[in-house]
């Protein structure tokens, strides 16, 4: 892990939760933090072009923006070549969010990874049924899920 | 002294969720991706979108009330931050589901859980401070439960889709910004 100020430590603590309810959240945070404004901005602006703040915004809650069905669907590609060049052609499919290769291991032989996301069942398995077309490949899992365990923002300071 | 039966506060009740209108759905389109690191942030996506400054903090507060809005802060990029992530699953016997689930949402490290339907039926990310923590903590969770776990860290990331359109209203927002599966 990266190391940080007091002080940066502090501001990261706040903001990796939500952002005051003021016109002028910024100065909240520096306030709470024990800092000025430009120090908070400052950071932040630093953070963001470094690329360890990916995003900073809203976040939405899914359900109630109307898109509610994904499926994780685990594909068995051989060699990786072949897996190098069907990743970006799923990857151009806006219903997919996610992908991304992970290795097989003993008793599991899957290796590319898509999150498919649409309105319904039916939508998502057409979507899948056209990656698979799209791509020529049919050795393939869909891990529908049956309940959500956990679904947390990491706590990284 | 009477107290008050009903504080401004506890008398508002969670408000009924109102169709979003296209002023809504813009500033969700500059809010999600480019909230701006600004001394008046509202003002500046007020000036964009062509409405005062109250305004905007408004609509941004009704629709946190009707829970569109989840949260407003920074999603952090685990890898830069020198943090590791990993997939994991697991083969549950039905009988011993509860107390496995329960193990292993006891970690802060675990953000996200579901239930599959697999043989491989408990999928979860792990995020740590370092590789050996990341490994020396899922052996914990063996060694506790006496089940083993699939350890699938990214390879390559191809996709993460972070910015959702709403203004067009066409494709799915649906995954999550935080970082989805696990996050780098």
């Amino acid at each position: 892990m990266k190391t940080f100020t007091d002080t940066e430590l502090r501001i990261l603590k706040l903001v990796q939760g939500d952002l005051p309810d003021s016109l002028t959240p910024f100065a909240d945070i520096a306030r709470q933090a024990g800092t000025d404004e430009a120090t908070v901005l400052g950071l932040l602006e630093r953070m963001k072009a470094d690329g360890s703040i990916r995003r900073f915004g809203v976040s939405l809650k899914h359900q109630k923006a109307g898109y509610g069905v994904n499926a994780m669907v685990a594909w068995r590609i051989a060699p990786d070549e072949r897996l190098l060049a069907v990743a970006p052609i799923m990857s151009e499919s806006p219903n997919v969010s996610h992908c991304y290769w992970r290795r097989e291991q003993a008793d599991w032989p899957y290796n590319l990874y898509t999150m498919v996301h649409a309105k319904s069942r039916e939508e998502c398995l057409d979507v899948i049924r056209r990656l698979s077309e799209a791509t020529g490949e049919s050795d393939y899992a869909i891990l529908n899920s049956i309940k959500e365990l956990k679904k947390i923002s990491m706590t990284y300071f | 002294m009477p107290q008050p039966t009903q504080s401004a506060q506890s008398a508002q009740p969670k408000q009924p969720a109102q169709p979003m209108d296209t002023y809504d759905k813009k500033i969700l389109d500059i809010i999600q991706t480019a909230f701006p690191l600004a001394p008046r942030p509202y003002a500046e996506v007020g000036a964009q979108v062509g409405l005062a400054e109250d305004e905007v903090l408004e609509r941004v507060r009704a629709l946190r009330a009707s829970g569109v809005i989840r949260r407003i802060g920074a999603n952090f990029q685990s890898k830069k931050l020198g943090f590791r992530s990993t997939l994991c699953a697991a083969k549950v016997p039905e009988d011993r589901l509860e107390s496995f689930i329960a193990e292993v949402n006891r970690h802060p490290n675990v953000t996200h859980n579901y239930l599959r339907e697999n043989a491989y039926n408990v999928w979860f990310t792990f995020i740590g401070p370092s590789w050996d923590m990341v490994c020396a903590t899922l052996a914990e969770i063996t060694a506790k439960t006496g089940i083993e776990i699939l350890n699938l860290p990214a390879e390559k990331l191809f996709k993460i889709r972070v910015d959702f359109r709403m203004h067009d209203g066409d494709g799915p927002d649906a995954t999550d910004a935080d970082g989805g599966e696990d996050g780098d």
